[in-house]
């Protein structure tokens, strides 16, 4: 209990740290008030621009010295408000955005690792079973090549093979759609997420597992007269999962980014496609919201990861 | 002991029988003979001791015999298992023996049971898959069968993990799931040797008892002549591969033949030595079985070795007991050897004399 | 070495034989390397090499581009009727350079603090580690996003930028190869010798964290010229110029990709290799020296 608090107070420094270099950074490099006003931010001589200038700073507080805003922003954020995007009448708020943007990203996010678990835990269990043998070889190359192959490279392999020749996947996302056909359209970014981070889990707990087969605790099991593929997953799995989840929470991050360059090939409107068009329109709220959205799920991830951990093996349960 | 010994002279039907036994292993050295022609016979109920050094290929022949093996490993020669063949057999074919017809409780308790899985699910687990019980029957008799290896409050141990048990309890642990089938044979390889003293008499014991309640026959690898001198029927030493000498156990004691079986029984430490007594160990390492000295493969390291010992292999011959198998072309009593005996005494290289029919 | 043998958990249990793990640093690495001089040179050297005009319009009159790869145009050329063959290869200069500049600031900045953290310790290392903590806690390419929408898009911003994100990983593993070399005989004597603490870091430690950092700098250059791929897909690439991962975008649409595959596939195909090269390259000099996976 006292590691979980430890745990969750140093994530909300990290936050709070995050959230300030994020604020700041912007304030200080960006010019606020001509994002929300254009042109007429500049225009001082004209005395409706002049009026447009002052009710602007009143509204968005840009009157009042950085720390305060900052601080303003924090207490809102705490209570679920995100503030309203930069734009000349102050509509609409960002939270209405993120409503509509997150569970795109959230349910493509879902599906990737959904996927990158199915595939790489028959994966490496495969390998392992076979370890130093042409299949396991072959393995390793696979995922040698998956995991230097980039992202959006990959994006368009899969696009044009899996997309356009066989014509299996549709090649845009539709957000009318129902459920299901949404989900359908999410089967290929998904994938594209999905067949890197599997090679990336495959290759660690395929390592793992060959280490735990030569644990005395696995002859035991055969000689217990256990069939081979129940001793590779009833006994070898569960111990060998530690790297897996570990990487698993991290990779979280790597996934996120990796989410913004995909979601802009298949056009997927989700936050990554969101972020970008509010850094390019120098829309500090929704910038802002999204990075504490990211950043968050991220840090969430790996305390789950480490409540886990406890979980698969009763000797660090307290 | 000696209601067994009756019951083994009326007992013909050997449980198991091997014939030449040859286990090779393929490395980028070359070829490792870990088991080079071992023959031996196992009968019903009996407790059968094979006692090495690490490296004379006592842990290989034990997995040899149960098909636990790397698939590096070629095997030839025969091995009867209640009259059938299981050299041959293949992973697939020697299943249905493992957990039901023989099992085996291994060296370490500490890195021999599954530390993510409750002591019961491990016990359970050959109970439902080899005869088909159900979770609670299964649960039932696990509880029982802890009850059965002296484990106090069953029914709360059969919910821990084992790293909440000490290391003689989870022994008992690894007796339990290796008796829970009911398996005709049982091979503990070494089952005390990571144990505390006082715990590994109590192991033994209750391996013995099982054996007597069961009717189970035994094969107890150790390098420890100690160990099997009170809870063995029979004897089979070995060195580099092969079998040096094999008698009934008190027979051994009493009349060994080969000098490597007394320098291991030298080397065990006794309660009446005088303390700070050195123990004799036996200088030199144990062959290596790429390339094993020609002739006796003891010689190199043997204090009574002579001219033909490296020159000529000597076989296994039988004493005037029928029982009793030796292979030494100098054995123990011998002219040659006593007269080796008497120089090495005089420049004090030994103990004055191995106690000769040494019994519990 | 015994041979432990996974399928049936039995590790050989007689006569060791003598444990040699085999060194060499193999054949593979040495086209790995021959592929990335190769590469390097054509790029350094294009404007020198009987190349065609990457940007001109090789337009054969009554056609419509883009052509696919023949004789004229080895990768076929865009929609443009650009040649593709010049073009990946003057855009290599620019990947390259980012590349460079992004793992150089990366190694200077990161591995200085990491020596530095891992050296001093106390205050200093718990400070310089809770920055790295911070920068490894943002995703990544969000703050590369936001640097390079808040500054310019200019080669140099977008090649520190990239540096930056090196920091981190570069850091984490100077200050532990530090940590681990600092205690060692040869650091301690020359400490007993009244050597100053930044004679020690430049002439004993820098050389010692060189190796992994080596192999961390090829492994790096891959990740930074990637990002820059994924920059571009997001329209944040350098604004003049071309990139392999400009290169890519132009013929990524689904159109362009149904019609004429080439335009997309032509630059990832020398992306890809370069990257494996690279990751290869990196591999195997981390195993050679023996350097223990840190993270990257």
């Amino acid at each position: 209990m006292n590691y979980l608090f430890q745990r969750l107070a140093m994530a909300v420094m990290l936050l709070l740290a995050v959230s300030a270099l994020t604020f700041g950074g912007m304030n200080l490099l960006g010019d606020p008030l001509f994002n929300i006003l254009g042109p007429v931010a500049a225009d001082t001589s004209n005395p409706t621009s002049v009026a447009k200038i002052d009710a602007a700073k009143e509204k968005y507080y840009l009157d009042r010295p950085l720390p305060e805003r900052y601080v303003r922003w924090l207490g809102d954020m705490v209570t679920g408000d995100f503030g309203v995007q930069f734009s000349s009448t102050g509509e609409p708020p960002v939270t209405n955005l993120l409503k509509e943007r997150t569970p795109r990203t959230f349910q493509l996010l879902v599906l990737a690792q959904f996927m990158a678990t199915a595939i790489s835990i028959p994966w490496a269990l495969i390998a392992a079973a076979r370890v130093r043998r042409p299949t396991d070889r072959i393995s390793t190359v696979t995922s040698f090549l998956l995991i230097a192959l980039p992202n959006f490279a990959l994006g368009i392999i899969l696009k044009y093979l899996l997309g356009i020749k066989l014509g299996w996947f549709p090649l845009t996302y539709t957000a009318s759609d129902p459920f299901f056909s949404r989900l359908h359209q999410l089967i290929l970014p998904a994938l594209t997420i999905a067949l890197p981070a599997a090679a990336v889990y495959q290759r660690l707990l395929r390592t793992d597992l060959v280490t735990t087969l030569q644990e005395d605790f696995i002859l035991m099991a055969r000689s217990k007269g256990v069939p081979r593929r129940r001793v590779l997953v009833r006994h070898a799995l569960r111990p060998s999962l530690f790297s897996f989840i570990t990487v698993f929470g991290i990779n979280t991050g790597a996934l996120i980014g990796g989410s913004l360059i995909v979601e802009t090939i298949f056009r997927v409107p989700g936050l990554g496609s969101a972020i970008v068009e509010a850094i390019l329109r120098e829309d500090f709220p929704v910038v802002l919201a999204i990075v504490m959205i990211a950043t968050t799920t991220f840090v969430l991830v790996n305390i789950a990861v480490d409540l886990l951990y406890s979980v698969l093996d009763p000797r660090v349960r307290r | 002991m000696t209601p067994l010994q009756t019951e083994h002279r009326s007992d013909v039907d050997p449980l198991l029988q091997l014939d030449d036994v040859r286990t090779h292993f393929k490395t980028e050295r070359g070829r490792v003979r870990a088991v080079d022609g071992v023959s031996l016979t196992l009968r019903r109920g009996r407790a059968l001791g094979i006692v090495g050094e690490s490296g004379s290929g006592k842990t290989v022949l034990s997995r040899t015999i149960m098909g636990l093996l790397p698939s590096t490993a070629e095997v030839t020669g025969s091995i009867r298992y209640s009259g059938t063949e299981l050299i041959g057999r293949g992973r697939g074919g020697m299943r249905g023996f493992w957990g039901r017809e023989m099992s085996m409780v291994f060296q370490n308790p500490m890195v021999s049971l599954n530390p993510v899985m409750k002591v019961g699910e491990q016990i359970a687990e050959p109970l439902r898959l080899h005869l088909g019980m159900s979770r609670s029957d299964a649960k039932a008799t696990a509880t029982r069968l802890l009850t059965d290896v002296r484990i106090p409050e069953p029914e709360r141990r059969i919910d821990q993990y084992p790293h909440e048990l000490s290391g003689g309890m989870r022994q008992r642990v690894m007796i339990a799931i290796a008796l829970a089938c009911g398996p005709s044979l049982l091979f503990a390889d070494e089952p005390t040797t990571a144990l505390d003293v006082t715990v590994q008499a109590q192991i033994l014991e209750l391996i013995a008892e099982q054996r007597r309640d069961r009717n189970m026959s035994v094969v107890l690898v150790t390098h420890d002549l100690g160990v099997v001198a009170g809870h063995t029927d029979d004897i089979a030493v070995m060195y580099g591969g092969k079998l040096v000498e094999t008698a009934p156990t008190t027979l051994l004691f009493s009349e060994m033949r080969m000098p490597y079986t007394m320098s291991l029984l030298r080397s065990i430490p006794r309660l009446d030595d005088p303390s700070h007594t050195r123990l004799p160990v036996i200088a030199g390492r144990p062959p290596d079985l790429v390339a094993p000295p020609s002739g006796c493969r003891f010689a190199p390291r043997c204090a009574y070795a002579r001219e033909r010992c490296h020159q000529e292999e000597p076989p296994l011959v039988p004493t005037s007991h029928p029982d009793h198998l030796y292979a030494c072309w100098y054995p123990v009593g011998s002219d040659e050897f006593n007269e080796r005996e008497a120089d090495l005494v005089r420049s004090g290289a030994v103990p004055v004399a191995i106690a000769r029919g040494e019994q519990k | 070495m015994s041979e432990p043998s996974a399928e049936t958990g039995v590790t050989v249990p007689m006569a060791a034989e003598p444990g040699r793990v085999q060194r060499r640093i193999g054949i593979g690495f040495w086209l790995s390397m021959s592929w990335i001089v190769l590469v390097v040179l054509a790029a350094v050297l294009a404007p020198w090499l009987p190349l065609k005009d990457p940007d001109a319009n090789y337009i054969v009159t009554g056609t419509r581009p883009p052509y696919g790869p023949s004789w004229t145009h080895p990768f076929g050329t865009d929609q443009d009727a650009r040649d593709l063959f010049s073009r990946v290869i003057f855009g290599a200069r620019t990947s390259l350079i980012i590349g460079f500049v992004a793992i150089s600031f990366g190694m200077i900045i990161g591995g200085g603090l990491g020596i530095i953290a891992g050296y001093y310790r106390k205050w200093v290392d718990r400070t310089i580690s809770v920055v790295m903590l911070i920068l490894l806690s943002f995703p990544a390419l969000i703050l590369a996003i936001l640097i390079t929408s808040l500054i310019d898009r200019g080669l140099f911003t977008i090649s520190v930028t990239l540096g930056i994100l090196a920091i981190a990983p570069v850091g984490r593993l100077a200050r532990a190869a530090t940590l681990s070399f600092a205690e060692r005989e040869f650091v301690t004597a020359a400490r007993s010798l009244g050597a100053s603490n930044g004679r020690i870091i430049v002439r004993e430690l820098l050389p010692n964290v060189v190796i992994p950092m080596a192999a961390l700098a090829l492994l790096g250059m891959a990740v930074a010229i990637v990002a820059e791929g994924g920059l571009a897909f997001l329209g944040l690439s350098i604004e003049k110029g071309f990139t392999w991962g400009k290169l890519i975008l132009y013929g990524a649409g689904a159109r362009d990709l149904e019609r004429a595959p080439w335009i997309s596939f032509a630059p990832i195909l020398v992306l890809f290799i370069t990257v494996l090269a690279l990751n290869y390259a990196g591999d195997r000099i981390r195993d050679y020296f023996d350097v223990k996976e840190i993270s990257l």
